[in-house]
């Protein structure tokens, strides 16, 4: 492992996208990351901006309103990228699951929009679940290279 | 201004050396790596494969529209399926399931990358009974037994041997075709007639 | 000819130094605000079970966040000046880094026994932080727009109190020169102009971006401000110039107000001592404040760098005219 992989295992920068839904995982996810879980201790930082982010954490449900922001903040994240859907209404829609597809409001989880690489299942997930689904993400981002040099808007 | 940053400073310096933190994810210290963990908290939902009956009360008051029930006709089988990530782990099922056949286990640590791990799905399989008239599969075996026991055990003991006759003549047979054919069965029907005379 | 060899040969072994000085600084800094706030910060020693994963010790964080990021995409927006937005981050990082030549290290002049290598610091320090600036206008995004305003706003303050400091110390030295400033003989500055070391470090929290007065890049508050557009490798380049920079303003200090006690042979201790006190104070300061907002923040700022200002000048009439040391 090179010292470019290692790096990424070791700086993993989390942004928090709420796509919609009713705050709960958000909740724990904020929970998550205070000081009785620490997860500065393994250099995982919260930062402000999706272009200076890793690992994009979708919380909730996808209202139809909301389908162009959450692509739209999925395109800014840069490569290497992995995407972690939190609570059982990113994962699969939970309550709001419908085979209908002509539900006036709710869309449904994430993953019709936005490649996802780990689930972490719960409704709203105990923090540990999250950091120990937030690891597993690192340990894909390892693995994952950057794109080719073309430079996106 | 002064007094009340000294006072933060007091109790900013009071905790250096002894932080509040978890050893989360690390396991060296074991009292020192999960935070609470209450006596009734709920987990992953599993199921006992020998006490479920199929009967589908799980499905019907899933919040999380994570039980389902598949019927494959050809091979006559029943599967019974959780799937954990739409599950909200409300219990529901488990406070109406008639066999006391679904408990909540502790497991909280579910996250994966792979959603078509079969860790994912918790189910059950059972056979499920052909009509003899029509051939279409209706209800499962253990749900027949299952009721028939419950039904022995309720009834009117002065009424019990011609239930019993009765029962066994219907049971092989799906709801539709023991409507159509109801004429042919020769159960008794009127059995409060026999019980006003006692 | 021996004089421009030994130069270039301190000035390259200073490089890492300088780097890794400031990626401690900036890692102490964590460390300690972690510890004020009741938990653990970047770990240390790591648990024996997850070490074969996730490395022995994080000391060098800051740096391992700033090889990740080299090894990102960086992204250019469509509606930017791209010669600008894409120029601004190398040459903030240029400015913050050529500066480390011009302030002498213990013992080591570098380049500070040039004539007014004061006053070359002082713009190379100000330029640091223009260009970040220029970089957060051109990016054409509303927040970055935001954020240069604040930054903008709050460098009219401390510039002023940076100028009145560092031309006290020079105008009762006598020299514009820092290696001169440094080898004083008699009493260090600290002790002569107290006022000027308090203004200085005020100076400071406003350069470092410290709470309160970190309006300009107000995480979450303006999306991450100046470098909300910024990723990749220009990211990388803005945070190796604040790891530089804040290596830049505290040698900056020992040197100018305690140059003296660092020509004895005990300078490595004192040197130690400085950096730790100075750390400590910077963190305590962002451990208990909240962040103003930035009219409020200007008028308290400004109150303090006026108060102090004028006190310094006082006491540089005193020291130049009437006790002349």
């Amino acid at each position: 492992m090179g010292i470019m992989d290692k790096a990424r295992i070791y700086s993993p920068w989390l942004y928090h996208l709420h796509c919609g839904g009713c705050n709960g995982c958000d909740i724990e996810t904020l929970a998550a990351l205070d000081p009785r879980w620490d997860p500065e201790r393994f250099g995982i930082q919260l930062v402000a901006s999706p272009r200076h982010a890793d690992i994009l954490i979708a919380t909730g449900c996808v209202p139809k309103q909301f389908i162009p922001m959450v692509k739209r903040v999925y395109d800014q994240v840069p490569e290497p990228k992995v995407v972690v859907a939190i609570g059982g209404c990113a994962c699969g829609g939970s309550l709001f699951y419908n085979e209908d597809p002509d539900n006036y409001a709710i869309l449904g989880s994430p993953d019709l929009l936005i490649p996802v690489d780990v689930y972490v299942p719960g409704c709203a997930p105990k923090p540990e679940a999250i950091i120990n689904g937030i690891v597993q993400g690192i340990l894909k981002l390892a693995t994952k290279k950057k794109s080719a040099p073309a430079q996106k808007a | 201004m002064a007094p009340a940053r000294i006072k933060i400073l007091k109790e900013v310096l009071a905790h250096y050396s002894s932080p509040m933190t978890l050893n989360y994810p690390s396991s060296v210290d074991p009292n020192k790596k999960y935070s609470t963990i209450p006596e009734g908290l709920r987990g992953v939902p599993e199921r006992d494969q020998e006490k479920c009956i199929g009967c589908e009360a799980c499905a019907r008051v899933c919040s999380g529209m994570a039980t389902k029930i598949f019927d494959d006709e050809a091979e006559a089988k029943r599967l019974v399926q959780i799937f954990l990530f739409r599950c909200t782990f409300c219990q529901h099922c488990a406070d109406e399931c008639p066999t006391e056949a679904i408990k909540m286990s502790k497991k909280f640590e579910v996250a994966t990358g792979n959603r078509t791990d079969p860790a994912n799905y918790v189910d059950t399989t059972l056979d499920l009974l052909r009509c003899g008239n029509c051939g279409h599969t209706f209800y499962p075996r253990k749900y027949v037994d299952k009721a028939n026991e419950l039904l022995m055990q309720k009834i009117n003991p002065l009424v019990k041997d011609v239930v019993e006759t009765d029962f066994k003549k219907v049971q092989d047979y799906c709801p539709s075709c023991r409507r159509a054919f109801a004429y042919k069965f020769d159960t008794h029907t009127k059995k409060h007639v026999w019980l006003e005379g006692q | 000819m021996v004089d421009v060899l030994f130069t270039a040969v301190t000035m390259l072994i200073m490089v890492p130094v300088a780097l890794f000085a400031g990626i401690l600084y900036v890692f102490l800094f964590r460390k300690l605000s972690a510890r004020f706030q009741w938990r653990v910060g970047p770990i240390v020693r790591m648990y024996k079970d997850l070490a074969p994963l996730l490395g022995t010790s994080r000391i060098l964080q800051p740096l391992y966040d700033i090889l990740k990021l080299f090894g990102k995409d960086t992204p250019v927006p469509d509606i930017s000046r791209k010669t600008i937005f894409v120029a601004s981050p190398y040459l903030a990082f240029l400015c913050a880094f050529l500066a480390i030549f011009f302030i002498p290290f213990p013992g080591v002049p570098l380049l500070s026994t040039m004539e007014d290598s004061l006053v070359i610091a002082s713009y190379l320090l100000i330029g640091a932080v223009m260009f970040t600036i220029l970089g957060a206008a051109s990016s054409g995004s509303p927040w970055g727009a935001i954020g240069a305003r604040r930054d903008v706003e709050i460098f009219l303050i401390y510039e002023v109190g940076f100028v009145v400091a560092l031309f006290s110390v020079g105008l009762v030295a006598r020299s514009l020169s820092l290696w001169e400033i440094a080898t004083r003989p008699g009493l260090p500055m600290l002790i002569l102009n107290p006022f000027a070391a308090v203004l200085l470090f005020l100076v400071i929290l406003g350069k470092l971006a410290i709470k309160p007065l970190d309006m300009a890049e107000a995480e979450a508050e303006i999306v991450a401000g100046p470098f909300t557009e910024y990723g990749g490798k220009h990211l990388a380049l803005f945070q190796l110039m604040k790891a530089f920079l804040f290596y830049d303003m505290i040698a900056l200090f020992i040197t100018l107000f305690l140059g003296s006690a660092l020509s004895s042979i005990l300078w490595l201790p004192a040197y130690i001592i400085a950096v730790i006190v100075l750390l400590f104070f910077i963190t305590v300061i962002q451990v208990l404040h909240p962040r103003f907002q930035i009219a409020k923040g200007m008028s308290w700022y400004g109150r303090w760098v006026l108060v102090f200002g004028l006190l310094t000048a006082i006491m540089v009439l005193v020291l130049r005219f009437y006790w002349v040391v």
